[in-house]
C-alpha cells in the first residue's frame, strides 16, 4: 500500500498536460504516492449534469489530499463555480498563497517573500445576492466572528510553525466599521495567542499601495475574501505572473492544491504551457504531507532549469514543451543525487 | 447637452417584476431550522443556507463553521402578494422564529433576481 493516497483532478483545458508533467516530476522524486484520478469542471457538466461530480467529492473525503489542475468557470451562465463549491463542501477557509522571488525571474525587487492567507469561504462570496429593485443589485457581505478569528489563528500557528515573524491584517475597517471591524477584532484576540509573533494592521488600499512600492517589508498578510482575491494576483504580478503563483485551499480536515491560473483552453493539447506553478503546489503539498526533504529537491532543481533558460516554456523565453522541462527537472534532481 | 447623470437615467428600462418568494434571515442557536410544509400558507421552504453554504435539505459536512444565523428562502406555492409576504411573516413570528430582516424574491422579466445558494 502507497504511503500517500492523493486524488488528482487534472482539470480542464491545459490541466492534464500540466498535471501530467507535475505527476512526472513528483514521481520522480521518489515520494510513495499512489494517484487517484478524478473529473470536474464543464465536461462533467455534460455528462454528469454536475460540474463537481459525487464520485470526485468522496475521494477528496476520504484521501485528505488532491492536487488540482486549473479549470474553467462559466460566466454569467448561473453555474457555481466548481472551485467555490469545493471550498463550501469542505470547509476550505484558508487559502494560503505564498510569493516569492524566483531566481530566473529577473524582477526589480530585492526581497519578496510573502505568505498570504486569504479568508476564503465568506465576505461577499457568500453568495447572497439580489436585485432589490429592477435598478438596482445587493451582494450582502457576511463577516463572521468565528470565521474571521480561525483564518487568523491558521495564518497565526502557519507563521510560527515556518519560522515566520511577522503577521499583519489587512481591512478597510476606516469605512467597513462593523464588517472588516469585525474581521481585525477577531485577528487581534487570536494574535494574542502568538506574543512571539509581530502583528499589526493596515488598510488595504496602502497595503496595496505599500506592496507595489516595497514588497520586501512584508512577511505575512491575513486578508478577507475579497481584498485577499485582488491582492494576492497583485502579489503574483510582483513575483513575474500567475505562471508560478502556487496556492493552497486548506481546512481543518482537508486540503486541496492547485495552481491559481485558469485553464488557457486555447493552448490545450500544444504541451507549451508552463506547469510551474501546478508543480510549486505539489511541492506545498509534499511538505504538507511532510515530505520536506523531496519538497526542496524538486524546488531547487525547478530553479536551476529555470536559471540555466535552456529548457524552459515560451512564457520565460523558452522553446521547450510541458513535459520537457518537467523531464528537465527530473534529470537536475537525479544528478545532484549522483 | 445631458449630463452624465441624466443620459444614464434615460438608459433605464422598466422590467415586469414578479414576486416568487422571500428569504427570510433566522436567528436561532438550536441548529438548522426546522419548517413543516403546508404550514406557511403558500411559501414553502426551498433551502437554506448559512454563511452561504446549503445547509437543508441534503449533506453538510459534520465539520462546516456554522454560525446562529440561517438564510431561509421560502418560494411561493402559487400567486402572491405583498399581503401574503405580510401573513407569512406574522406565522413566523407567532411561531416563535426570531428573523432579523427579509427579502423579497423577485423575477424580472421572467428571470430571478436572486442568487442560489452553494
Amino acid at each position: 500500500m502507497a504511503k500517500h493516497v492523493v486524488t488528482m483532478i487534472p482539470g480542464e483545458g491545459t490541466g492534464p498536460e500540466i498535471c501530467e508533467a507535475v505527476r512526472m516530476v513528483i514521481d520522480a522524486s521518489g515520494v510513495d504516492i499512489q494517484w487517484e484520478y478524478e473529473e470536474i469542471g464543464l465536461d462533467c457538466l455534460e455528462k454528469y449534469g454536475t460540474l463537481l461530480p459525487d464520485k470526485t467529492v468522496q475521494s477528496i473525503a476520504k484521501n485528505k489530499v488532491a492536487l488540482k489542475g486549473p479549470t474553467t468557470t462559466p460566466i454569467g451562465t448561473g453555474h457555481k463555480s466548481a472551485n467555490v463549491t469545493l471550498r463550501k463542501v469542505f470547509d476550505l477557509y484558508a487559502n494560503v498563497r505564498p510569493v516569492r522571488l524566483i531566481p530566473a525571474l529577473k524582477r526589480p525587487w530585492d526581497k519578496l517573500d510573502i505568505i498570504n492567507f486569504r479568508e476564503n469561504t465568506e465576505d461577499s462570496y457568500a453568495a447572497i445576492e439580489h436585485m432589490v429593485s429592477d435598478e438596482v443589485a445587493q451582494c450582502l457581505k457576511v463577516i463572521t466572528w468565528p470565521g474571521s478569528y480561525r483564518i487568523a489563528d491558521f495564518a497565526l500557528k502557519w507563521a510560527r510553525d515556518n519560522g515566520r515573524k511577522k503577521v499583519y491584517c489587512v481591512h478597510k475597517a476606516n469605512i467597513m466599521k462593523m464588517t472588516d471591524g469585525l474581521f481585525l477584532e477577531a485577528f487581534r484576540a487570536a494574535a494574542k495567542k502568538y506574543p512571539d509573533i509581530e502583528t499589526g494592521d493596515i488598510i488595504v488600499d496602502n497595503c496595496a499601495m505599500q506592496l507595489v512600492r516595497n514588497p520586501g517589508q512584508f512577511d505575512c498578510l491575513v486578508l478577507p475574501n475579497l481584498y485577499g482575491d485582488i491582492l494576492t494576483d497583485l502579489c503574483a504580478g510582483l513575483m513575474g505572473g500567475l505562471g508560478f503563483a502556487p496556492g493552497a485551499n486548506v481546512g481543518d480536515n482537508c486540503a486541496i492544491f492547485e495552481a491559481v491560473h485558469g485553464s488557457a483552453p486555447k493552448y490545450a493539447g500544444m504541451k507549451k504551457v508552463n506547469p510551474s506553478a501546478v508543480l510549486i503546489s505539489g511541492v506545498m503539498m509534499l511538505r504538507w504531507l511532510n515530505e520536506k526533504d523531496a519538497a526542496d529537491r524538486i524546488e531547487r532543481a525547478m530553479y536551476q532549469v529555470l536559471e540555466e533558460g535552456k529548457t524552459v516554456t515560451y512564457d520565460v523565453g523558452g522553446t521547450a514543451k510541458t513535459d520537457e522541462y518537467a523531464q528537465a527537472i527530473i534529470d537536475k534532481m537525479r544528478a545532484a543525487r549522483k | 447637452m445631458p449630463t452624465f447623470t441624466q443620459e444614464a437615467i434615460a438608459t433605464k428600462k422598466k422590467k415586469d417584476i414578479k414576486l416568487v418568494g422571500v428569504d427570510v434571515y433566522i436567528i436561532t442557536d438550536k441548529g438548522i431550522p426546522k419548517f413543516a410544509d403546508g404550514e406557511y400558507g403558500p411559501f414553502k421552504c426551498e433551502f437554506i443556507s448559512n454563511r452561504g453554504t446549503k445547509v437543508w435539505p441534503g449533506f453538510v459536512s459534520p465539520d462546516l463553521l456554522m454560525v446562529n444565523w440561517y438564510r431561509c428562502r421560502f418560494m411561493a406555492t402559487r400567486d402572491v402578494q405583498d399581503a401574503d409576504v405580510n401573513a407569512f411573516m406574522d406565522t413566523l413570528t407567532r411561531k416563535g422564529w426570531w428573523w432579523s430582516a427579509a427579502q423579497k424574491l423577485w423575477n424580472y422579466d421572467g428571470e430571478a433576481g436572486y442568487s442560489k445558494a452553494y
